[in-house]
C-alpha cells in the first residue's frame, strides 16, 4: 500500500520563498503604474533623467526580474525534475535583493549617486550573483538538456554582463571613471537587459508553458533553435560594435540578424499556437497572444528606429518613448499579467490542494480567482496602453495621462485578483505542517 | 469486488486542475490490470516535465486504493506511446472548443 507523500514538498520550493517574490512583484507592478500616473509630466522629452530612470527600475528590478525569479525558482526544478540547489539562498537572496532594489530607485529618483547608491547597486549584483550560482548548479543536476536550458542558460549569462554593466554605470554617476560617453554603455546595459536577459528567458519559459498551457502537439522546433542562435550572435556583435565604436555597417548587420532571430521567434509562436488543441483562449492565454503581437510590433519598431533617419529631434524623442510604452506596458506587461493567471494559482494550488485531488473536491485553477474581473482588468488595461501609446507617440499629454489612469485601475484589479489567490492558501492550507 | 471499469469510472474523479477535465477523459489512463492481489494501472501526461506529475499519479493511486483496500496499486508513468489529442474522448474535445469534425 502507498505511503502518503507530502507532494509539495518533493522538489519545488516552499512555498513562503517562491511566493515572496511574486508578491514583490505586484506590489512593484502597482507602485509603478501608480508613480506612472502622478509623475506622468516626467515620462516626456529626453529619456535619461532621474524619476524616469526610477521607474525603468521600478519596472525592470521590482515587477519584471522579480518575478523571473519566483517563476524559475518555481518552473526549473520540476520542469527539470531536479532539486533546488538551495531554497535558503533563495530567500536570503530575495531580502538582499529587495534592499539593493529599494536603495537604487531612492538613489535614482532624488539623484544621490554617492555612497549608498554604489551599495545598492552592489547588493544587486550579489543578489544576481547567488540567482546565478543557485540555478546553474541546479542545472547541473540535469542529465539531459533541452532547448529551454540554452535559453535559460543565455538568459544567465546576459543577465551576468548587465549586472556588472549596471554596477559600472551606477559608480560612474557618482564617481565618474569611464571616459567613454556614458550613454553607449547605458546602451549596452539596457539592450543585454531587455533583449538578453528578458526576452531569452521569456523565450525559453514560452517554448515549455506555452504549449503546455495550449496542448500543442506535432509542431517542429526548428525556428526556436534558429532564434536561439540569430539572437545571440546578433546580441553579442551589437554589444561589441557599440563598445569599440566599428564600422556603421557591421552595426547594422548585427542589427538585422538580431532581428531576424526575434521574427523567427514569433514564427515559432504562431506555430505553437496553431497547434494548439485547446482552441479556447483563457484569460491567461488573452494576454499573452495581445503581449507577443506588441512584441512582434515593436520589433519592428525598433528596427525603424534604429535604420530610418528622423530629422526632428523632438519627433524621434517622441518616438523612443512610444517605443519603450510599447516593450514595457504592451508587451511585459501584458505578458506577465498573462502568465501570472496561470503561474501563480498554479502555485497556490500545488502547495494547498494537491495532495487532496482524489481525496475531496479541489478548485480548478481557473476557479481561484475572479474570471470576469480580470477580463474586465484585461480590457481596461488594453484601452490603457493603446491611449498611452498615442499620447506619448503624439505628443499629447493628456491622452498618455488618461491611459495611464486606466493601466493604473487595472494593475489595481490585477493585484486584487491574485491577492484573492493567496487568501485561499492562507484560507485551506495552514492545516498541513511544512516540512 | 472492484472492476475494470469501476476503477476506471472511479479514476473520473481525478481532474486536471488546469483544463478542468478527468484523466479518463483526456485518455491518459492507457490500461488497467487485475490480478488477485493487485492493481496496475499505467498512465502518461499529456508533456514530459508536467509540473502536475507527482499529485497526478498520487491521486490515480489513491483513488485506485480507495476502489480496493484489499490490493496493492501500482501506478506506472509511461511515456510510450505518446499521448496525442487524439486519445481524448469526444466530450473531453467539445470542452477544449474542438470542433467535432477531426480534422487534425
Amino acid at each position: 500500500m502507498s505511503a502518503p507523500t507530502n507532494l509539495a514538498s518533493t522538489l519545488a520550493p516552499p512555498f513562503s520563498m517562491v511566493s515572496k517574490y511574486f508578491i514583490a512583484s505586484v506590489l512593484s507592478f502597482v507602485l509603478l503604474c501608480g508613480l506612472m500616473v502622478l509623475f506622468s509630466a516626467d515620462i516626456q522629452g529626453h529619456h535619461f533623467q532621474p524619476k524616469l530612470l526610477a521607474m525603468t527600475h521600478i519596472a525592470t528590478l521590482g515587477w519584471i526580474t522579480m518575478v523571473i525569479f519566483g517563476a524559475m525558482f518555481q518552473l526549473v526544478p520540476v520542469v527539470l525534475e531536479v532539486r533546488l540547489f538551495s531554497a535558503r539562498l533563495g530567500e536570503i537572496q530575495f531580502w538582499i535583493y529587495t534592499a539593493g532594489t529599494a536603495g537604487l530607485v531612492y538613489g535614482f529618483w532624488f539623484f544621490h549617486v554617492g555612497v549608498l547608491f554604489t551599495v545598492s547597486a552592489s547588493l544587486i549584483t550579489l543578489a544576481m550573483a547567488l540567482f546565478i550560482l543557485n540555478i546553474v548548479t541546479t542545472m547541473g543536476r540535469v542529465k539531459q538538456w533541452n532547448l529551454t536550458g540554452l535559453f535559460l542558460l543565455s538568459a544567465l549569462v546576459y543577465l551576468a554582463i548587465t549586472a556588472l554593466a549596471g554596477l559600472l554605470l551606477s559608480i560612474n554617476l557618482g564617481y565618474p571613471f569611464i571616459s567613454r560617453i556614458h550613454l553607449d554603455y547605458l546602451k549596452i546595459h539596457a539592450h543585454l537587459g531587455f533583449i538578453g536577459w528578458v526576452v531569452m528567458v521569456i523565450m525559453g519559459v514560452g517554448l515549455k508553458l506555452i504549449p503546455m498551457f495550449g496542448l500543442s502537439h506535432g509542431y517542429s522546433t526548428k525556428p526556436a533553435r534558429v532564434a536561439l542562435v540569430l539572437v545571440n550572435i546578433g546580441l553579442l556583435g551589437v554589444s561589441i560594435e557599440w563598445l569599440l565604436t566599428g564600422a556603421a555597417w557591421l552595426l547594422t548587420t548585427y542589427v538585422v540578424i538580431l532581428v531576424l532571430g526575434l521574427l523567427v521567434f514569433v514564427v515559432q509562436l504562431v506555430l505553437i499556437l496553431k497547434h494548439r488543441m485547446r482552441r479556447i483562449l483563457d484569460l491567461g492565454m488573452k494576454h499573452s497572444v495581445v503581449a507577443f503581437a506588441y512584441f512582434l510590433l515593436s520589433t519592428l519598431f525598433g528596427l525603424g528606429l534604429a535604420t530610418v533617419e528622423i530629422e526632428s529631434t523632438e519627433l524621434r524623442e517622441s518616438l523612443i518613448l512610444m517605443y519603450g510604452g510599447m516593450i514595457m506596458l504592451g508587451f511585459f506587461s501584458m505578458l506577465i499579467v498573462g502568465q501570472m493567471y496561470k503561474i501563480v494559482p498554479f502555485l497556490v494550488w500545488f502547495h494547498t490542494f494537491s495532495d487532496k485531488v482524489g481525496k475531496e473536491p479541489v478548485p480548478m485553477l481557473k476557479d481561484m480567482f475572479n474570471e470576469r474581473l480580470g477580463s474586465v482588468q484585461f480590457w481596461i488595461m488594453n484601452g490603457g496602453i493603446v491611449l498611452v501609446l498615442f499620447g506619448l507617440g503624439s505628443s499629447q499629454p493628456i491622452i498618455a495621462k488618461a491611459g495611464l489612469i486606466a493601466v493604473f485601475m487595472a494593475s489595481i484589479l490585477f493585484a486584487f485578483n491574485l491577492a484573492t489567490v493567496f487568501r485561499l492558501r492562507s484560507r485551506y492550507g495552514n492545516k498541513r505542517i511544512h516540512t | 469486488m472492484a472492476t475494470r471499469e469501476s476503477i476506471r469510472e472511479a479514476l473520473k474523479m481525478v481532474i486536471d486542475p488546469e483544463l478542468g477535465l478527468n484523466l479518463v477523459d483526456l485518455g491518459l489512463i492507457y490500461d488497467i490490470d487485475l490480478d488477485e492481489d493487485s492493481i496496475h494501472i499505467a498512465m502518461t501526461l499529456t508533456t514530459a516535465g508536467c509540473p502536475l506529475h507527482e499529485s497526478m499519479i498520487e491521486a490515480v493511486r489513491h483513488v485506485a486504493q480507495s476502489a480496493d483496500l484489499t490490493k496493492m496499486v501500482y501506478v506506472d508513468l509511461v511515456w510510450e506511446p505518446p499521448w496525442t489529442p487524439e486519445l481524448m474522448s469526444e466530450d473531453a474535445k467539445k470542452a477544449l472548443g474542438w470542433s467535432t469534425v477531426a480534422t487534425r
